[in-house]
C-alpha cells in the first residue's frame, strides 16, 4: 500500500509539480489549496506525511496553525515546511512547531524527497531496536540516523533532519575542519553561508537547553566548523 | 544664542512702547496749557467782575488823583487797620478806599490776590494772597496709596522732580503789580491776561487785568493774580499718576513679551535639536520626531517636520528592505521554475533536451545566488537583534579568518599584521567574521593583480580604547563622494561587468556590524592615492 502524503500549498503550479514528482516516486499525494479544506481531509483522514506552506493565501502564519492541528492529531506524523521568507526558519524553531523539518521553497525536488524518504525510514525504524552499528558514538553524543535519535548524555535532542544531518556531519569526523561548503553538501541544506551560521547556532542553543556547559561544536573562524576531540 | 535672538528683537521691538511716557507727558503738557488758560479766564473773569463792581462810581478814584504815589506799605497798612473807628483821617481818600476794600473783602479768594489801581498806576486797595491757606493740603494725592508706594518714593519721586518743574511755595512777592504794558493796555480800556515771576523767580503768577470804566472813561484798573503753582499740582498729580499706571504696564508688558520669547525661543530650540539629532550623518532617522500637540504654528512645523521625517524613515526602510522583499517575492516563482525544470528532468528523454534543462538549471542556481545576497542583509538585522554579546579575543578571530581567506584565495597576497597580545571585546565572533568576508572580498577583487591585501589590528594610539582594524589593497582608487555612500545599501561603484552578481550589500553589512560593536567603518583611498583603505573602529574592552 502506498504511503499518503499530503501538500498544503496556495501556489498551484509549485503544488501540482510536487504531486507529479512525489507521484513518480510512488507516492499517493493529495494535493490541498487552503488550510479549511486540509484540515476536512486531515478529520477523516490522516496521510502518512504533510508538506505545508507557511504562507496559504490571505493566512500569512496558516500553516503554523495547521501545524499545531495536525500535532495534536498525531504526535508523530511527519511533518515538512516549506517557506518563501528568512525569517520562517526562526520562527519555526523559535515557537518549537514540531515540524521534523522545514525547508525553503526553492529546494530541488530530488532534495525534498530524499528529505521525505529519510523521515519515513525513520518512521519505518521507530519501533524496532536500535542496533549497534547504526549508532555513532563521540563522548557523551550518541547519533543514531536510521531512527533520527540524538542523545547527549542519555539525554534525546529534538533536532530537525537538517540539523541531525549537519551535527552528524561534524561528529563523524571529530576535529576536523568542515567548512560551510561541507556542511552545505553534508546536510543537503541549500542556502547560503549566513543560514549554516544561524543553523549551528540553533543546534548549539538545543544542546544547551540539555546541557548548558555544551561546547562540543567549535567555530573555527574564517574556515567552518568542527567537532571538538576533547570531548571524547 | 537664536533665543536670545528672538528675546533681543522682540524687546528691541517693544521698545517702541518706552514712547508711550512721553506721549503721556506731551499729553500733561497740554493739559497744563489747558488749566492755564482757564485759570487766565478764570482770573479775568474775577478781574472784570470787580472792575463791574466798581464801574461809574468816580468818587472812589477821585480822591486819588491828587494825592501821590502811596507805598505799597501804607496801603498795606490802611488795608489792615480797616477798622472805621481807628481810621487815621477821615479823608474821602480814606473812605473811598475803603469802601473799594469792603467790594474787594466779598471777592476774597484764598489763592488770588486783587489790586485797583489808578489812572496813575497807584494802589488803591489790595486784597487775598497769593499764598495758599496751610490746611491746604492737595487732596488728590489722598487717592495715591499704592502699594507700590517705596518704589514712588525711591525711583519715580526723584524722577518726577527731574522731569517735572516743582511748586515752590517760598516766594516772596510783597511789590505791588507792576506790568506797564498789560496796565496800559487796561487802562486803554482792553482787558489783559498774563503771566509773570515773582521777583525771586520762585513762582510764576497769572495774572488779568480788567479797566474800571466811569462813562467812557477808564477811571482805573483791576489787577488779579494767582500763582500758577495750583495748576502746576495738578500737572505733576495727572503726570504722576500716569507715569506710574504707565510704567507699570510697560514693565509688565516688558516681562510678558520677554517671558514669551523665552518660550519661543525654547520650542524654537527644542525643535532644532530635535531636528539636528533625527537624521544622522548617513541621512537615516535614528530619532523619530514625537511631534507636537500645540495647536500654534511652531505645533505645525514640528508636526509637518514628524511627518516629513516619517516619510523619509520609511523610504529608506524600504530601501533598506527591497532586497529581502524582493526576494521574498520572487522565490515563489522560482520555486515554480526550479520544481518544473525537476520534474522535466525526469521525464525528458535524449541528450540535448537534458542540455537545456542544464543550462536552466544554471540561470536558476545563479538567481538564487542573487536572492540570497540581497536577503543577507535583512537577515543580519534580524540576527543582530537576537545576538546576545559575549566576551572574545578579536585577534584570534582576524587570525583564523585570515588563514581561512589563504585558503579560499590562493590567487591574493594576504599580509596580516597583527598586535602582539589578545584583543579582548565584547560582541559576536560570528559577526566580526563575517564582516572580515565582506572587507576581505570586497579588498581581493579590487586588488591589482599580484598585489597585496594587508590586514592590520592595532591599539589606536593616543587612548588605547579603540581598536582600528584595516583592510588596505591597492588598485583602482573610489570615485569622489562616494566614501560615505559606499556603506548604504545598495550602492556599489563595481564595474558591471565583473562576473558574478553585485548589488552593493557587502559594506552595508560591515557597517551594520561595526554599529552592533558600537565601532565605525570607513573607507577611503589611501594616503599615496593608489589603493583603497578600509577601517574599522571597535571600542575594545579594558
Amino acid at each position: 500500500m502506498p504511503r499518503r502524503i499530503a501538500i498544503v500549498e496556495d501556489e498551484p503550479a509549485i503544488r501540482d509539480n510536487y504531486a507529479d514528482a512525489l507521484k513518480r516516486h510512488g507516492y499517493e499525494v493529495g494535493t490541498y489549496p487552503d488550510r479549511i479544506t486540509a484540515t476536512q481531509a486531515f478529520t477523516s483522514r490522516l496521510p502518512n506525511l504533510v508538506l505545508i506552506d507557511v504562507g496559504l493565501g490571505s493566512e500569512i502564519d496558516g500553516g503554523f496553525t495547521l501545524c499545531r492541528d495536525l500535532r495534536a492529531m498525531s504526535p508523530t506524523l511527519p511533518l515538512i515546511f516549506l517557506t518563501a521568507r528568512d525569517s520562517d526558519f526562526d520562527v519555526v524553531s523559535g515557537l518549537r512547531m514540531g515540524a521534523d523539518d522545514y525547508v525553503p521553497k526553492t529546494v530541488s525536488l530530488p532534495n525534498l524527497i530524499a528529505r521525505i524518504a529519510a523521515l519515513f525510514r525513520r518512521a519505518d525504524l521507530a519501533n524496532s531496536p536500535a542496533t549497534a552499528e547504526d549508532l555513532l558514538l563521540r563522548g557523551p553524543l550518541s547519533i543514531d540516523l536510521k531512527r533520527m535519535i540524538v542523545r547527549w548524555n542519555s539525554q534525546p535532542i529534538e533536532l530537525t533532519l537538517t540539523e541531525l544531518w549537519m551535527i552528524h556531519a561534524l561528529a563523524r569526523y571529530p576535529g576536523h575542519v568542515k567548512d560551510r561548503d561541507a556542511l552545505m553538501r553534508d546536510a543537503n541544506i541549500v542556502v547560503d553561508d549566513g543560514t549554516i551560521t544561524s543553523h549551528v547556532k540553533r543546534i548549539r542553543r538545543k544542546f544547551q537547553v540539555a546541557d548548558p556547559k555544551f561546547d562540543a561544536i567549535e567555530t573555527v573562524y574564517g574556515m567552518g566548523y568542527r567537532w571538538r576531540s576533547s570531548a571524547e | 544664542m537664536l533665543a536670545l535672538g528672538i528675546r533681543g528683537k522682540l524687546l528691541a521691538v517693544a521698545s517702541v512702547f518706552l514712547l508711550v511716557p512721553w506721549l503721556g507727558y506731551e499729553y500733561i503738557n497740554e493739559l497744563e496749557r489747558f488749566l492755564r488758560r482757564a485759570q487766565d479766564d478764570s482770573l479775568l473773569a474775577t478781574a472784570q467782575a470787580v472792575a463791574t463792581a466798581l464801574h461809574d462810581r468816580p468818587q472812589l478814584f477821585a480822591a486819588a488823583s491828587d494825592t501821590p504815589l502811596e507805598s505799597v506799605r501804607d496801603v498795606l497798612d490802611q488795608v489792615a487797620a480797616n477798622d472805621p473807628g481807628r481810621a487815621p483821617s477821615p479823608s474821602a481818600h480814606a473812605e473811598a478806599i475803603g469802601e473799594i476794600q469792603q467790594i474787594l473783602r466779598g471777592l476774597e479768594r484764598a489763592t488770588s490776590q486783587i489790586w485797583v489801581l489808578d489812572r496813575a498806576q497807584h494802589v488803591r486797595a489790595r486784597t487775598g494772597s497769593l499764598r495758599p491757606p496751610d490746611s491746604d493740603s492737595p487732596v488728590l494725592l489722598k487717592l495715591f496709596d499704592r502699594p507700590l508706594d517705596w518704589i514712588e518714593a525711591a525711583v519715580l519721586s526723584p524722577l518726577y522732580r527731574m522731569i517735572l518743574e516743582q511748586p515752590r511755595e517760598d516766594f516772596v512777592d510783597d511789590a505791588p503789580p507792576v506790568y506797564g504794558r498789560e496796565i496800559e493796555t487796561a487802562l486803554s480800556g482792553v482787558r489783559a491776561a498774563g503771566t509773570r515771576q515773582t521777583p525771586d523767580g520762585h513762582a510764576s503768577v497769572a495774572f488779568a487785568v480788567a479797566p474800571v470804566w466811569a462813562g467812557d472813561k477808564v477811571q482805573g484798573v483791576v489787577v488779579t493774580e494767582q500763582t500758577t503753582n495750583s495748576v502746576l499740582k495738578q500737572r505733576n498729580l495727572a503726570f504722576e499718576r500716569l507715569l506710574g499706571l504707565l510704567l507699570l504696564v510697560v514693565v509688565l508688558g516688558a516681562v510678558l513679551l520677554f517671558v514669551f520669547a523665552s518660550r519661543l525661543g525654547k520650542r524654537i530650540r527644542a525643535l532644532r535639536d530635535d531636528a539636528r539629532a533625527a537624521v544622522d550623518a548617513e541621512g537615516r532617522v535614528v530619532h523619530p520626531f514625537a511631534g507636537s500637540s500645540s495647536p500654534d504654528e511652531l505645533g505645525d512645523l514640528a508636526r509637518e517636520f514628524a511627518a516629513v521625517l516619517r516619510r523619509l524613515a520609511d523610504h529608506t526602510h524600504y530601501r533598506e528592505h527591497l532586497a529581502s522583499r524582493l526576494s521574498h517575492e520572487l522565490r515563489t516563482p522560482i520555486a515554480m521554475i526550479r520544481s518544473s525544470l525537476d520534474n522535466l528532468q525526469s521525464t525528458v528523454s535524449g541528450p540535448e533536451g537534458l542540455v537545456y534543462v542544464d543550462r536552466a538549471h544554471q540561470g536558476l542556481s545563479r538567481l538564487n545566488f542573487i536572492f540570497d545576497a540581497m536577503s543577507e542583509a535583512t537577515r543580519l538585522e534580524s540576527a543582530i537583534d537576537n545576538t546576545a554579546r559575549e566576551p572574545f579575543d578579536l585577534r584570534e578571530v582576524v587570525a583564523g579568518c585570515v588563514e581561512g581567506y589563504r585558503t579560499i584565495y590562493p590567487d591574493s597576497r594576504l599580509v596580516a599584521s597583527l598586535s602582539p597580545g589578545p584583543v579582548p571585546m565584547l560582541g559576536s565572533p560570528d559577526l566580526i567574521a563575517q564582516m572580515l568576508d565582506k572587507l576581505i572580498a570586497n579588498a581581493v577583487e579590487f586588488a591589482s593583480r599580484d598585489s597585496v591585501v594587508e590586514v592590520s589590528l592595532a591599539q589606536a594610539a593616543p587612548s588605547g580604547r579603540m581598536t582600528v582594524l584595516t583592510v588596505a589593497n591597492t588598485g583602482l582608487p573610489l570615485p569622489d563622494g562616494m566614501q560615505s555612500r559606499l556603506f548604504d545599501s545598495m550602492v556599489s561603484v563595481r564595474a558591471s561587468a565583473s562576473g558574478s552578481p553585485h548589488l552593493g550589500l557587502g559594506l552595508y553589512i560591515v557597517r551594520l556590524i561595526a554599529e552592533f560593536h558600537h565601532g565605525s567603518a570607513r573607507i577611503e583611498n589611501s594616503a599615496d592615492g593608489c589603493g583603497v583603505v578600509a577601517t574599522i573602529s571597535l571600542p575594545s574592552v579594558a
